[in-house]
């Protein structure tokens, strides 16, 4: 028998034999949960602990930093998440909880994840740059419609553009708008409809569930639209509802019937253009006529027109005073001539040509004499210059002076003029008049002067 | 007339509407320029309200256009 202190069980030793009834429990090493995020708190530490309850239940759950690394979303309470993971004991608190393994958005918000990383993506691949957009013609006169052949979307879409702008034909290509197969077939119509001569294509659906949209936000339906080459106007769901479609379309628009209004014009609005260029048009042509009579009116009453004469009675007094001009001018030239031939005439010369020769002969004469008498003078002139000069000559002559008893004495060749270039012994030439000695000299007497 | 687009006859419109309104045109060219203008006003609400309305197609799984009329869908 247990004694009464040995029935009692220690707290610790019971909460580790209730760990290894959990841990050895299969189907609990591997559990998959889904739930809501409650009291979620971030340990500085890098763990995860909050609490996933959903409509009547709750557990602890604790997710350990090396498994939260790989989190692509912050959590945060009130989040529905699907969680991997294994129940165990916590000991020290008599807990049970679930050791979070992975974790990821649940529904929508997972969907919310690839919208937006989508979006991302083909926006830095440019696909919703604005100089990408087409432009949307404004008279259209074929029109591709992509949308489910029965519903709302399709029905609100052809009663506009029948309302606006009936002239317009439309051609729809069938497609699914939900569900896994719609995004293949709206790529597949939307590369039909480019095989078609339309102004542009409207693409979308009716209003419905963020799931039911789906098909707009996936990347293949994203890529067909941004490789048409015809326009495209997006029409998915209501005015708040905005698919990854809506950012690539070339256009997007509210709604279907919104789509309609943007791809076609309004024929009232048209009309009332026509309306108004008509009335504009005639205002112009009858203010350009009027303008134009005005202007007739003008030249008609113009003093000119009105008084024929006038011009005419101008050009006479003008022609008058012509005449009366050309008239006086003549007279005067006349009269100018007239005098000129009488300076003329009364000219001597004209009156006695023999005295005009015989003065001419009389100036030949006296240039005559006058030339015979210069000549003479030169002559007489230069002759005496001559016998002038000659006499000079006569009197400079060397040889004149030894005529006069004067001698020259030679040594060596050289004219001696003083005594002192000369040395007893020395050869000297004495020049004479009418010869020349030679001698030796013996004596020498210098005078001193 | 009849071959030019819808769109083209308005631009030409607007455009005589300029010319005319600029003053210093020739006024045989005027009324030229008028007459084209309501010719083509004409033709642009002929075109409005052709007796003929356009009949919507649908491409069918065949690939053929065939007629499709919305009171068909309605249940």
């Amino acid at each position: 028998m247990l004694g009464i202190e040995e029935k009692y069980l220690k707290i610790s030793d019971l909460n580790d034999y209730i760990k290894v009834m959990f841990d050895e429990n299969s189907f609990l090493r591997k559990i998959y949960l889904k739930g809501e995020i409650s009291n979620f708190k971030n340990h500085t530490r890098g763990h995860l602990y909050f609490t996933l309850k959903d409509e009547t239940s709750r557990i602890s759950a604790v997710m350990f930093y090396n498994n939260a690394l790989r989190l692509n979303f912050t959590p945060e309470d009130g989040m529905n998440v699907l969680v991997t993971g294994r129940i165990s004991c916590y000991p020290a608190q008599g807990t049970y909880q679930i050791y979070v393994e992975s974790m990821e958005m649940d529904g929508l918000g997972k969907l919310y994840i690839e919208y937006e990383k989508l979006k991302k993506k083909l926006a830095s691949e440019g696909l919703f740059d604005a100089n990408c957009k087409k432009a949307i013609p404004k008279y259209p006169k074929k029109i591709g419609i992509i949308t489910a052949s029965t519903g709302a979307a399709i029905k609100d879409i052809l009663s506009t553009i029948k309302r606006r702008y009936p002239i317009c034909e439309t051609i729809l290509f069938p497609s699914l708008v939900q569900g896994a197969s719609a995004a293949p077939e709206i790529v597949r119509q939307i590369r039909q409809a480019n095989e078609f001569e339309l102004d542009v294509i409207i693409c979308g659906r009716g209003g419905g569930s963020i799931e039911d949209l789906w098909a707009f936000n996936e990347e293949s339906v994203a890529r067909a639209i941004y490789e048409s080459k015809i326009p495209i106007i997006s029409a998915v769901g209501h005015e708040v509802d905005f698919t990854i479609a809506d950012f690539v379309a070339d256009m997007r628009a509210p709604t279907p019937t919104g789509a309609a209004e943007m791809a076609v014009p309004d024929r009232k609005d048209i009309e009332n253009i026509l309306f108004e260029k008509k009335k504009q048009l005639n205002t112009l042509i009858k203010n350009n006529l009027k303008q134009r009579i005005a202007k007739v009116n003008n030249v008609k009453n113009c003093f000119i027109l009105k008084n024929p004469m006038s011009l005419y009675e101008i050009k006479e007094q003008k022609l008058d005073t012509l005449i009366e001009q050309m008239n006086k001018n003549m007279q005067a030239k006349l009269k100018e001539s007239e005098t000129k031939l009488q300076h003329i005439q009364n000219n001597y010369i004209l009156k006695n040509p023999l005295a005009s020769f015989e003065s001419f002969k009389n100036l030949i004469e006296n240039t005559h004499v006058k030339m015979n008498h210069f000549i003479q003078n030169y002559l007489e002139k230069k002759e005496y210059e001559y016998q002038l000069t000659l006499n000079t000559l006569k009197l400079v002559n060397p040889l004149n002076i030894l005529d006069k008893g004067y001698s020259l004495v030679e040594k060596e060749g050289k004219i001696i003029k003083t005594c002192d270039a000369i040395e007893i012994d020395d050869k000297i030439k004495i020049k004479l008049s009418k010869g020349e000695i030679s001698a030796i000299v013996k004596e020498k007497k210098e005078w001193k002067i | 007339m009849e071959n030019i687009s819808f769109e083209k006859s308005l631009e030409k419109l607007e455009t005589i509407v300029h010319e005319l309104e600029s003053g210093n045109i020739e006024l045989e060219c005027a009324i030229d320029k008028y007459t084209e203008a309501m010719k083509l006003v004409k033709s642009c609400s002929e075109k409005l309200n052709e007796a003929t309305k356009k009949v919507n197609k649908i491409l069918n799984e065949n690939g053929e256009l065939v007629d499709f009329s919305i009171e068909d869908t309605e249940e």
